[in-house]
């Protein structure tokens, strides 16, 4: 099969009954083969989450004295949706305060939030929501947030006591 | 200005994918294929469109499309370089009744699938028989007989 000889044929090129340009012929078969390696890999991110919702893009924060907790998906694509936890811890049955800013509400449509706060207002770019907290002193806050933009969009979450955590988050087309 | 990008740009991916594919790959359709075939196409759909089901959408997404088309195949006209670059070239995969085992092998064909267009095409019974067998451009075997001695 490696035959030198049979080799060396299989690269002459024929001029009859059709024109070959064998050159040409294993460059393309060259592309062929290293494009599928490119489609394996391609698959292969795709299963880590390259694309959002895998290991790559499942990311969770936390501020350094533990009372302000987000997760998120660092890779959106366009069109679909992602939810983003917002996890506060504070004092027993208190309202807590949470400020959400950066550019991201530019990027994002935020589609459902719940629980519903007790109360809202704009702060700059973003919002501030007061959220009810439990006996224990913690509060969860479930946004559905529907990628409409492209690029990098940055986020930054705070509390009034100065906690914050701030990420970026990458919408593909 | 969307549409326009979208349809461009599912193109030139679809273009590059089928490239990757190579040639053989669409070309005898079995019903796998039919169906993978339509499976592409709901998949592309989506991503032509988007959610923008109005008419003048989806006129823009077809206009590129041949605008496209047409204008590959007038520089397919004027430029070699360009033509074998899209359409690619034939290559002979058997020679006087002797395969061609590199060729054969990167082509991702076997003796089976040279035999069957052998036969269904000239009714060729053995590989002797065969004088030329040539991969086309379009991924099609086509064979060229042996003249009875």
């Amino acid at each position: 099969m490696s035959d030198p000889y049979e080799q060396q044929d299989d690269h002459r090129s024929r001029q009859f009954p059709v024109r070959e340009d064998m050159a040409f012929q294993h460059k393309v078969w060259r592309f062929e083969r290293v494009g599928w390696y490119v489609l394996v890999l391609l698959v292969v991110l795709a299963l880590l989450g390259l694309f959002s919702r895998g290991p790559l893009s499942n990311r969770e924060l936390h501020s350094d004295d533990g009372s302000l907790g987000v997760e998120y998906q660092a890779f959106h694509r366009n069109g679909s949706s992602n939810a983003l936890v917002i996890r506060l811890k504070g004092q027993p049955n208190a309202v807590l305060e949470v400020e959400l800013g950066g550019d991201w509400l530019e990027g994002f449509e935020v589609q459902a939030l719940q629980p519903a706060p007790m109360r809202s207002a704009g702060a700059g770019q973003g919002m501030t929501l007061w959220v009810q907290a439990d006996e224990r002193g913690q509060a969860s806050l479930h946004l559905s947030l529907l990628g409409d933009g492209f690029g990098t969009y940055h986020c930054r979450i705070a509390t009034p006591r100065g906690a914050s955590v701030s990420f970026n988050q990458f919408i593909f087309p | 200005m969307d549409s326009v990008l979208r349809a461009a740009v599912m193109y030139a991916a679809l273009m590059v994918l089928f490239k990757i594919a190579g040639r053989r790959s669409l070309a005898e359709l079995t019903t796998f294929d039919f169906v993978l075939l339509m499976i592409i196409g709901e998949a592309t759909q989506q991503a032509l469109l988007g959610d923008d089901f109005s008419m003048t959408n989806a006129l823009m997404v077809i206009v590129t499309l041949i605008a496209i088309d047409v204008g590959f195949s007038l520089l397919k006209l004027r430029s070699q370089w360009v033509s074998r670059l899209i359409d690619g070239g034939p290559t002979i995969i058997v020679e006087d009744g002797r395969i061609l085992r590199g060729r054969m092998r990167h082509a991702r064909l076997v003796e089976a699938d040279i035999m069957e267009a052998a036969r269904s095409s000239q009714g060729i019974e053995t590989l002797e028989q065969i004088k030329f067998a040539i991969i086309e451009r379009n991924g099609k075997i086509s064979v060229i007989a042996k003249e009875p001695s």
